[in-house]
């Protein structure tokens, strides 16, 4: 012995139950003293079988359950799922409902960001934010109760339209509660942007390359992050996202920092989109049909649909046997591809940046492991 | 690489503050004590978040308005509502659904497929039980007290066929116009169909007789009592009766 200590590099398991992993996963690290060299993350804990449980089910009964998904991107998850119903039916949803389902797919991505934001506030030590970004949530919930009459799981869609029409004064309440959260989020950037002590806890971290994106299927804010210029809702647009003007936020760096930035960005473009749908629907008569009666049984043949989920580019592959009841649903979960990046983020990184690194992902486990 | 809105808030002060902050959080918290500024939250078991009528809670249901199809038991995605015997009050026994509310997803389905309006949604949403009996309500516990119009939940659909001949203001549902079609051949004449009927809109005709003297008899639906619950369709024991979608 030379009187220098050798230290080996060893294997941390951060999780299931850990404050950082929003649900239960694992990510394993390999740490050089507290440098990480290596990491795997381990996912299926929250496996509960969904897409088996679908097989036995009427494509109806389905849509609840796709509400279950995810908590947060309830709405988005339906609506992919009738979707791709409408899709292998080959019917053409009436105007009123593509636009109510704009609404109600945006004031989704809306609450799903603020509780995105809520939980970087507390990774990153920051409970004002979490408060102030919960604060502004309970508005968007206030929406979906009004709209589709519940807070989170909001079964709204319907295969061939929605569930019912905009309720009384839907539209003052909306735009209202629109225009003050674009005041609020300029309140709450104070907290995150101009403060030194938070983005200095992002900035320069969890690097990916452009590279990796496209190798891993990486899709979302953290694709956009890295500077490749995509979005479903845009360049592939359903329902009436082709009629509707917004920008799509792309940034070059390709850190935490950038993610967060696109994150918010989009968040003041899904107020914008929300006006616009909102004027739109001004001009459709109230009379009009918003939904369509739909077979039970929907012919043999494959199909697939895509959509812009608020964590990323979420799809679902469908295969029909002429019944009433899938003979297979696959989902593809954008959260389960984008955290197989998380070995690239954190490499070179400390342990204790991982928190704010992981939370640029959003995690959502339950439409990880289905 | 630009950004819409971000763009316009000004750079220099991007990360370069620790002041700011704490400046804004001290204006929340004068502006909070302030008179006149409601708070944000709320004393929860004594006060209570407004819940509009749409809200969708547990079920609810109307008991005289109630047929018995058992519409809500097919329609339910969980499978926690079946149908149960209970008095009527005038010595009838009568089938009702009965909701375990521990298992319901509160999906709003039964009330939604309910063809007489007599499953609603209601505005309960504290329904804690210290046991998993006290979870299942029965016919008669499901009756919510301040029931009103707007937590019955209407379908209103539209045909394609209409819609291709430019009707828009016809909304119709599944139970104005999907009606039970009978194959005569296959049919034995048990009239097990009139007698699941809940709304007894099957009447059995005599519409010929056999070698051995006996009438054949066929089912003749009433097109207008039919609630097309398809109980017909369910129990017939030779498939002579079909659904017919009208699209």
């Amino acid at each position: 012995m030379d009187g220098k200590m050798k230290q080996d590099k060893m294997w941390v398991t951060m999780g299931p139950q850990h404050p950082f992993s929003h649900g239960l996963w694992t990510l394993r690290v390999e740490v050089d003293g507290e440098i990480i060299t290596d990491a795997e993350p381990e996912v299926g804990y929250l496996h509960r079988g969904w897409e088996k449980e679908c097989e036995q089910r009427d494509y109806q009964k389905i849509i609840p359950m796709a509400d279950r998904l995810c908590y947060s991107a309830s709405m988005t998850w339906s609506h992919l799922f009738c979707k791709v119903a409408e899709e292998a039916l080959d019917i053409e949803v009436p105007e009123r409902a593509q636009y109510l389902r704009v609404v109600a797919d945006e004031i989704c991505r809306l609450q799903s960001h603020l509780m995105w934001l809520a939980a970087v506030g507390t990774d990153v030590g920051n409970l004002t934010i979490f408060l102030w970004a919960l604060r502004e949530r309970e508005f968007m919930l206030d929406l979906n109760v009004r709209l589709c009459g519940q807070r989170l799981t909001t079964n709204y869609p319907r295969i061939g339209g929605v569930r019912n029409d905009m309720p009384y004064y839907f539209e003052r309440d909306c735009l209202r509660g629109i225009e003050r959260f674009e005041k609020a989020l300029w309140d709450i950037l104070q907290l995150t942007d101009e403060s030194s002590i938070f983005v200095g806890r992002m900035k320069g971290l969890g690097y990916i390359t452009r590279k990796d994106v496209a190798n891993l299927g990486i899709t979302g804010p953290a694709m956009r992050g890295c500077g490749v210029d995509y979005d479903v809702r845009r360049d592939d647009p359903y329902d009436a996202y082709g009629e509707l003007d917004f920008e799509v936020p792309v940034l070059k760096e390709g850190d935490a920092y950038s993610r967060y930035m696109i994150r918010i960005e989009e968040m003041f473009q899904s107020c914008k989109i929300i006006k616009q749908a909102m004027k739109k629907l001004e001009s459709i008569p109230k009379t009009a049909p918003y939904r369509l009666k739909v077979p039970k049984c929907i012919p043999e043949g494959t199909h697939v649909a895509k959509m812009e989920d608020p964590r990323g580019e979420s799809l679902m592959y469908l295969i029909s046997d002429g019944t009433d009841q899938p003979y297979r649903l696959k989902v593809r979960s954008p959260v389960f591809v984008n955290v197989s990046a998380s070995k690239h983020m954190v490499k070179g990184v400390r342990i204790a940046d991982i928190p704010a690194i992981m939370a640029m992902i959003d995690m959502c486990l339950g439409e990880t492991d289905r | 690489m630009a950004m819409e809105y971000l763009d316009k808030y000004p750079k220099k002060f991007r990360g370069t503050g620790v002041i700011k902050p704490f400046a804004a959080t001290f204006k929340l918290m004068v502006k909070t004590v302030l008179p006149g500024r409601r708070s944000v939250c709320i004393m929860y078991p004594y006060e209570k978040e407004w819940v509009p009528d749409n809200y969708r809670g547990r079920p609810g249901l109307r008991f005289d308005r109630c047929v018995g199809c058992g519409i809500c038991v097919r329609a339910c995605p969980t499978t926690c509502i079946e149908l149960v015997e209970v008095d009527d009050g005038q010595g009838n026994m009568v089938k009702k659904p009965q909701v375990n509310i521990g298992r319901c997803m509160m999906c709003g389905y039964c009330a939604e497929y309910c063809p007489v309006d007599a499953m609603t949604t209601t505005t309960d949403y504290e329904l804690a039980e210290f046991t998993r009996q006290g979870m299942i309500y029965d016919p008669r516990r499901l009756n919510f007290d301040y029931t009103t119009d707007m937590m019955e939940v209407h379908i209103e659909e539209h045909l394609m066929s209409n819609l291709e001949k430019g009707i828009t203001d016809q909304p119709t549902a599944f139970f104005n116009t999907d009606r039970p079609v009978l194959n005569g051949d296959k049919c034995i004449s048990c009239s097990k169909c009139a007698k699941v009927c809940p709304v007894n809109a099957i009447e059995m005709v005599v519409v010929g007789q056999n070698d051995k003297g006996k009438d054949i008899k066929h089912p003749k639906i009433d097109d207008k009592a039919c609630i097309s619950c398809s109980n017909c369709i369910i129990d017939c024991p030779k498939d002579a009766l079909k659904m017919n979608e009208v699209l």
